[in-house]
């Protein structure tokens, strides 16, 4: 019936085949236990140690969880939290606000040196907020930005807005001309068209852009430590990585810190894993 | 209003322009953002490059700023650092490309151990930082697991010292480097034709043969996109490890070209050598992306 040469073959060997088989399968998933250890062991850290007092932490024994309670008077945990999430949620709002018709217009309402153009903002994308630090420190200081959030929601959506845009036009080239053409025709113009029909079928690629770039503004620490003047209005990272780096701060405490600025992104994450990987290989993905 | 009575002779042309009109307004506060952040910024670093600048004030000083920046022996033990660095880059690809392989395998359960290895993605690499100073200090897991494998006589401070901080902080990176390649590369092998793997395996091929001329041609582009991610993440991520774990020390062993520019204009005031750093910054992430359009147009 089948040409399968594994069938043709005398019964012993498939029977040891089949064993090495289950032999190679069982190494395999011991091979990645090991490797999840590995992976999990920033978790496992943050977790054994925040559940020390300093006392324990430096003699190596017991537990107790002395250093979550004393948490809030060591690290205003709740004001950055806080923080973080105001700072999240306008860079990301400006960038959906300035990236979707961006990327509608590159991919549907081409204009003069409109390719040129939509070049010029995808190659910005390489440039590393380091290359052009110091300008940017000192404009934005001289606009009087850096007392609130401004500044930092500021360069956070000018950072994010070129991968953004590239990612809602390449997006919008796969929706049909004839869609749009349909509701521009009905009367609906152009901002209406934006609205009622490029938004919605846009949800995919928007969640896309919300998950990275969540990611990625409440995991950083240079804009938040550099565009934010007041102590009182710095997000979680920034005021891990200023305690950490003056060493007075005990660990324990430091460990409970990290572990709840750690949660929101990886639930996140943990949600919306897939439209994360789609924003990853956007591009090269056929 | 107008439009539409005098319209009548030409609607086409109209309704082109109109659009035309909406795009490049639709597009505007886009390229306002990147030109008012990005691009006015780089104008200004050439400039101020060649001053001397520290905020407030800058004086012209011309062409020898940046001979003056050459003879800087920080600049080239940034460049070196960075340049040593570049040797953790095959192992952040390589150990992702692996564990990738081994997912595709599906055993029981690869989809929580996939869940499980892209988690510390998420994760602040400033909190990374902090976990991989806990691995690496004097009482750490690393002179734990030491101990247990019965070489009791050493202990390391890999952090502490010159000679090894550098290489603690190469493989923290590699760490945090993991989850997103692995992605990369997993997504990579799920648009693997498995009939081609089959039609290779009934034909005599061996798995390393199967690896060599079907998966790893398959998966170049990838490998590619990865490649360019991770040296740029090595240029400009750095930061928050560096921050945490060594503050760019001991001495200037873990200071790269991005931390030197932090360092420069931050610690010292010196704005106009930092701005000038930033644009030798710039110069190499620019090499790196020209690298890349290159390989992507070389496949097409």
């Amino acid at each position: 019936m089948s040409l399968d040469p594994r069938r043709l073959a005398p019964g012993a060997p498939v029977e040891r085949r089949a064993r090495a088989r289950r032999v190679g399968r069982g190494a395999l998933f011991l091979v990645m236990v090991g490797v999840a250890v590995v992976m999990l062991y920033p978790f496992w850290v943050m977790i054994v140690d925040s559940l020390k007092s300093e006392n324990q932490f430096l003699s190596g024994h017991g537990f107790s969880w002395a250093s979550w309670r004393t948490l809030t008077s060591t690290i205003p945990i709740a004001q950055e939290v806080v923080s973080s999430t105001i700072i999240c949620a306008v860079s990301i709002l400006l960038i959906l606000i300035v990236g979707l018709p961006a990327g509608f217009a590159f991919a549907k309402l081409k204009f003069r040196a409109s390719g040129v153009i939509f070049l010029a903002i995808v190659s910005a994308m390489m440039v590393p907020l380091q290359a052009i630090l110091m300008p940017e420190f000192v404009n934005i200081t001289r606009l009087g930005l850096t007392g609130g959030y401004t500044g930092a929601v500021l360069v956070y959506a000018a950072l994010g807005t070129p991968f953004s845009v590239f990612l809602f036009a390449t997006y919008f080239r796969g929706v049909p001309d004839e869609l749009i053409e349909a509701g521009i025709v009905d009367g609906l113009g152009y901002v209406g068209a934006l609205w009622r029909l490029v938004v919605p079928i846009a949800i995919p690629a928007i969640a896309t852009v919300t998950v990275l770039q969540f990611i990625q503004i409440w995991d950083d620490l240079l804009v938040g430590l550099l565009f934010i003047q007041n102590t009182s209005e710095r997000p979680i990272t920034v005021g891990l990585a200023v305690l950490a780096a003056g060493r007075t701060t005990s660990i324990p405490a430091l460990m409970a810190g990290s572990l709840i600025s750690a949660l929101p992104a990886m639930i996140v994450y943990l949600i919306f894993q897939r439209y994360l990987v789609k924003g990853l290989t956007m591009g090269i993905d056929r | 209003m107008t439009g539409s009575t005098l319209g009548a002779r030409a609607p086409r042309l109209t309704l082109r322009r109109r659009r035309q009109l909406a795009g490049a307004l639709f597009a505007l506060p886009a390229v306002g953002l990147v030109v008012g952040l990005i691009a006015v910024p780089i104008g200004q670093a050439i400039y101020y490059s060649f001053t001397q600048w520290d905020g407030l004030t800058s004086t012209w000083v011309g062409p020898s700023t940046w001979s003056q920046a050459f003879h800087n022996p920080n600049l080239w033990t940034a460049l070196e650092n960075n340049a040593w660095l570049l040797l953790a880059v095959p192992f952040a690809l390589g150990l992702p490309l692996l564990i990738a392989m081994l997912l595709h395998q599906r055993v029981i359960g690869w989809k929580i151990f996939r869940s499980i290895y892209f988690l510390p993605t998420a994760i602040s690499w400033v909190v990374l930082g902090l976990v991989a100073e806990r691995f690496f200090a004097f009482q750490g897991t690393l002179n734990s697991l030491i101990h247990f494998v019965g070489l009791g006589h050493v202990s390391t401070n890999m952090l502490g010292y010159e000679s090894t901080a550098l290489s603690a902080l190469g493989i923290t990176f590699v760490f945090t480097m993991i989850g997103t390649n692995t992605m990369l590369f997993l997504t990579g092998l799920a648009t693997l034709d498995t009939s081609l793997e089959e039609a290779a395996r009934i034909d005599g091929a061996g798995r390393w043969r199967i690896f060599r001329h079907i998966t790893l041609p398959h998966l170049s582009r990838f490998i590619q996109l990865a490649f360019v991610m991770t040296v740029i993440a090595l240029f400009s991520a750095l930061f928050s490890l560096i921050f945490v774990m060594t503050g760019g020390g001991p001495g200037y062993a873990t200071t790269t070209m991005e931390f030197l520019i932090y360092q420069t204009g931050f610690a010292q005031g010196d704005f106009g050598t930092a701005a000038l750093y930033g644009l030798i910054l710039f110069v190499l992430t620019a090499i790196v992306g020209i690298v890349q359009l290159r390989l992507i147009g070389s496949d097409e």
